[in-house]
């Protein structure tokens, strides 16, 4: 029977109920509703009341004075919190006098050689074009600053990553803690992470290296835990008949094979760690993401996309390099490259030694103020056209009011707070079961009692209208891909585009045209989920077997019927985890355009890292945002479950 | 050579006493079971574990090629597996070379997997991040021989196994036959006194795995180790095998030479396979021979070689009622074949 019906072995009675009986489920949401009526009528309750506020905030803005007072004087800091931060800066201060020291030419040789050797020639050309261009919008200073903190946060990730992710595959013990762990700090937006560490480091390059290594570190972790378990079983038992021990094993046929996997887990490492660097701005780490968040301060967009640009580069240069390591294979080209990277390194030298490390001035060139007219010809043309009612303006006007603000205000108070908690816990007894149910529960209700409730429901509604809009352009244009491989084609290099860039220089060109408020953040956070959607539609639906295809084909089904009845169903889960993406990734960015006026959590936890008494409320809204991230993560990941056909038996 | 003279101390290089293993919990239990002669589905759905090799004893002489022959899922794997340590065996007692492995550490038993016994797998278990030479040379590797003389060495059997020129080629750029010759290659170069295959021609095409069955009887006759050879394939069991054991629902159900076990099946499992056999392809005149020892022989006597398959000799026997006499490769007569003793053998009611 549990065949039958789809409830797979092990699921619990209560869930066995849920699923197999929607008739009870409509009751029971029946009820809830009907009991939600009677609260409404009898009592007023709208917004989570103020009074039940656990006041968090007092506590941690005592903390932080606490531990500024004592920052020369507790044994925490002096023993040991100091010391570390002076070496981690220590670290990250000699790679940067080193990087400094070299001659300028040797950046964009070196580049142009790296992509030569992983990518081919025009990547290298390219590449060499690239670097050259950031210096020659003169932001050499900062950029090295970037990749100084940069390098330092991916080494010290791969240092702890790699070796911790051999633990994890060594030993389950270890992978039960890394596991959920990981997955954790996978759902949090990189923006939370700076919090706890300003609170505890104050401002500086050293809290922004540590938050980007812990932001960064999933990935490598584990990877090189997935690709040391997927080797071959055979080879292992070749190995051991050979009497190799466990160490020659691990470092002679284990480890080798990991590599890719390995080397993938390095790539998303460094990726993460590129657009967590530049976030780190909000808390002084200096460098590229500083000259944006500056200019993007002082709205100007102009100095904002230079220093958006040279990111941008930065950011595909390391990807590229860093997905063609593994296989890399220059062919005949490669005396060519050997050649002339001994010659750049020597000229390198030599040029150090010569003290040629300043980027000429000559060659500086600025598109700063084009872009800067270009802005005001925008506002002037295109927020208001002709004072015609039609523009940009007008539209985040009419987005604002006809649609965020009512949501926003049916979520806060419409819908009473204990109706929206009940709703939650419903979904999620449905979508998996009473844990489930509890947890999402205890999430909101812990929101509430932080003082978070409205803030909350503005982000809420910010996403989702956001992913409203996402799927309502992405699922569209990723079924078109998966039944067109020239659209696919077209679309793969820009989709790596979009999702190589860090998502806080996705925000300068939409300011451009939007302005501040609300709506340029939705639209970022569409922009940067877009790829996001498409991408796991048109997989899911390409994951729908041949057979399948033909199969109802044969029955004669139109194009419509296939999609509708067979190809949709079939790509369910897989939509379901598009979904989940782009929850995840519109959260992240709807919180970082809380600096471009988006309100919500997001412009509290902005400022709580500007000032040091909002540091308080800063934090509630951080954890606030943890939270909501974790309920609409595992809603949607259950749900994604659900929709699985049952494992074969 | 050293190895040559241990040999000759010792009764057998392989000697397998009373080895049980059963996968799962409970394992006793299911053993007991087995022992009261329950089969192995009928204990999984009772304890939920499988009984993979019940009871199994044999022992292999130097220089002997041991077949173990059974069915997908008679437990052959899980046999070779317990006695080349790969996996501990739930009870009995595998002894390799004089050591009791179930007894040995870590330390002696990756010390004997070293010098003494090698693998060859069936699905070849190669190592795809390393050429084709660094793949022979892995053994070596292992035991800390410096780069050159492994390399060397390594290059030396590719040749035996007529891989010249391939060294530098990851196996994967290899057909199925050549990668297997480079598994046979690298099991070979660390000079192992027994070696076990798991099916190592399955997976191979018809054609190819009768040249690799060839290779390897030549290969035999010139290096005489110690063979622990497993096949589901009734034929390729007569055409290599000096003793063949018969698996059956992880029992050994019988042992015996290929002409034992022609004539004489112990049961209608065995008769099942004995049945379709092309026998007088298969066998070779010498394991139908009678040994002369010290028998007067006619040198008029029609003459044929060790190796000649049983249907080469027939025409020699119809011809007259003399029988043939076998002769080594120094064409010194070695046994006779009698035509009333070969009719035993190849007749289809034996
Ligand atoms: N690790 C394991 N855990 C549980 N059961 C196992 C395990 N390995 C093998 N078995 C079971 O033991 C039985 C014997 O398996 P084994 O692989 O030894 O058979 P085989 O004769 O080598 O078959 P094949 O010709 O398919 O290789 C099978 O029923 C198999 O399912
Ligand atoms: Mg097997």
């Amino acid at each position: 029977m549990t065949a039958v019906d789809g409830v797979r072995p092990g699921a619990g009675g209560l869930r066995a109920a849920w699923r197999g009986g929607p008739a009870r489920f409509a009751l029971v949401l029946g009820g809830m509703i009907l009991l939600v009526a009677a609260f409404r009528i009898l009592t007023d309750f709208g917004v989570f009341p103020e009074s039940w506020n656990i006041g968090l905030a007092d506590p941690i803005d005592r903390a932080r004075r606490w531990l500024i007072t004592n920052q020369n004087s507790h044994w925490l800091y002096t023993v040991f919190l100091n010391p570390l931060t002076d070496t981690m800066d220590w670290a990250i201060r000699r790679l940067e006098s080193l990087l400094k020291w070299l001659p300028w030419y040797c950046y964009p040789l070196f580049t142009g050689l790296g992509l030569w050797w992983t990518r081919g020639r025009i990547a290298g050309a390219l590449g060499l074009a690239g670097v050259t261009l950031i210096g020659v919008l003169g932001l050499w200073n900062e950029a090295f600053a970037t990749l100084a903190l940069m390098g330092v946060a991916v080494l010290v990730s791969m240092a702890i990553g790699i070796p911790l992710g051999i633990a994890a595959w060594h030993s389950d013990a270890v992978a039960r803690i890394t596991r959920p762990t990981l997955d954790t700090m996978q759902t949090m937006p990189g923006f939370v992470y700076l919090i706890p560490f300003v609170l505890l480091f104050g401002f500086g390059r050293v809290p922004a290296m540590i938050s980007t290594v812990i932001f960064a570190l999933a990935p490598v972790v584990r990877l090189t835990e997935v690709g040391l378990r997927t080797v071959p079983q055979s080879t292992v038992e070749a190995s051991e008949m050979f009497g190799a021990t466990e160490r020659q094993t691990l470092r002679l046929v284990r480890l080798p094979q990991a590599r890719p996997a390995i080397f993938a887990g390095m790539n998303q490492t460094t990726m993460l760690a590129m657009s967590m660097v530049v976030i780190a701005a909000f808390i002084g780490a200096g460098g590229l993401g500083q000259v944006v968040l500056q200019a993007m301060r002082s709205i100007n967009v102009g100095k904002a996309s230079e220093a958006g640009i040279a990111i941008v580069v930065m950011a595909i240069i390391l990807d590229r390099f860093s997905t063609g390591v593994a296989t890399a294979d220059p062919g005949d080209d490669l005396p060519a490259i050997r050649w002339l990277a001994v010659v750049t390194a020597v000229g390198a030298v030599a040029g150090g030694l010569a003290g040629l490390n300043e980027f000429p001035k000559a060659l500086g060139w600025r598109f700063a103020p084009y872009v800067n007219s270009l802005t005001d010809w925008a506002r002037d043309n295109l927020y208001d056209i002709g004072g015609s009612g039609i523009g940009t303006g007008p539209f985040s006007d009419f987005v604002t009011t006809q649609l965020v603000i009512p949501l926003r205000e049916l979520l806060s108070s419409g819908i009473p707070w204990p109706a929206m908690i009940g709703i939650g816990v419903v979904l999620g007894l449905w979508a998996r079961g009473p844990r489930l149910a509890v947890g999402i529960g205890a999430a909101l209700a812990a929101i509430g009692l932080l003082g978070m409730w409205e803030l909350s429901m503005d982000t809420l509604a910010q996403v989702l209208l956001a992913v409203a809009a996402t799927l309502a352009v992405g699922v569209p244009v990723g079924i078109m891909s998966s039944h067109n491989d020239l659209l696919r084609t077209a679309l793969r290099p820009v989709l790596d585009f979009f999702q190589t860039i860090p998502s806080f220089v996705l925000l300068v060109p939409v300011i451009t045209l939007f302005h501040v408020g609300r709506i340029p953040g939705i639209i970022a956070s569409v922009v940067y989920a877009l790829p996001a959607a498409v991408h796991y539609t048109d997989l899911g639906l390409r994951r729908v077997p041949t057979e399948t295809h033909e199969a109802a084909e044969s029955f004669g089904a139109t194009r419509a019927q296939r999609l509708r009845q067979v190809e949709m169903p079939l790509a369910a889960p897989e939509l379901m985890v598009a979904v989940n993406q782009v929850i995840m990734l519109i959260l992240a960015m709807v919180v970082i355009a809380g600096l471009v006026g988006g309100g919500g959590l997001g412009l509290e936890a902005v400022r709580g890292l500007r000032r040091s008494d909002a540091v308080g409320r800063g934090f509630e809204a951080g954890i606030a945002i943890v939270l909501l991230a974790a309920i609409l993560d595992r809603l949607t990941r259950a749900v994604a479950d659900r929709l699985r056909p049952p494992a074969a038996v | 050579m050293d190895t040559a003279m241990e040999a000759g101390s010792e009764a057998s290089r392989v000697r397998v006493e009373g080895v049980w293993k059963v996968f799962g919990r409970r394992a006793a239990e299911a053993r007991d079971m087995a022992e009261a002669g329950a089969g192995r589905e009928e204990i999984r759905e009772a304890v939920g574990s499988v009984v993979a090799v019940r009871d199994v004893t044999f022992q292999v002489s130097p220089g002997e090629t041991f077949v173990v022959m059974g069915l997908s899922g008679s437990g052959k794997s899980t046999l070779v597996r317990c006695v080349s340590h790969l996996i501990e065996p739930t009870e009995g007692t595998v002894e390799v070379c004089g050591t009791e492995l179930t007894q040995a550490d870590s330390a002696t038993l990756r010390d004997l997997r070293r010098r003494k016994m090698a693998m060859v797998f069936q699905h070849f278990g190669l190592f795809p991040h390393r050429t084709v030479v660094d793949n022979v040379a892995y053994g070596l590797e292992v035991q800390g021989i410096d780069r050159r003389e492994r390399q060397e060495r390594a290059r030396e059997l590719l040749e035996t196994v007529g891989l010249e020129g391939w060294g530098d080629h990851h196996p994967q750029q290899l057909s199925g036959g050549m990668q297997q010759r480079v598994g046979l290659a690298r099991a070979l170069a660390v000079d192992p006194e027994v070696l076990f295959f798991d099916e190592p021609f399955s997976a191979l095409d018809p054609l190819i795995r009768r040249d690799m069955q060839d290779e390897l009887i030549e290969l035999q006759m010139r290096l005489r180790r110690t063979l622990v050879f497993i096949t589901h394939d009734f034929v390729e069991a007569l055409k290599l095998a000096d003793r063949i054991a018969i698996m059956n629902d992880g029992a050994f159900v019988q042992v015996g030479t290929p002409v034992e076990i022609l004539t004489d099946p112990a049961d209608d499992y065995v008769r099942a396979f004995t049945q379709d056999a092309p026998v007088v392809k298969v066998l070779q005149a010498c394991s139908v021979m009678r040994p002369l020892e010290g028998t007067e022989v006619d040198h008029g006597w029609p003459k044929v070689s060790e190796t000649t398959p049983l249907e080469a000799v027939l025409p020699h026997l119809l011809g007259s009622t003399d029988p043939v006499l076998v002769c080594d490769e120094q064409e010194a007569p070695v046994g006779l074949l009698h035509g009333d003793e070969v009719a035993g053998v190849i007749s289809p009611d034996r």
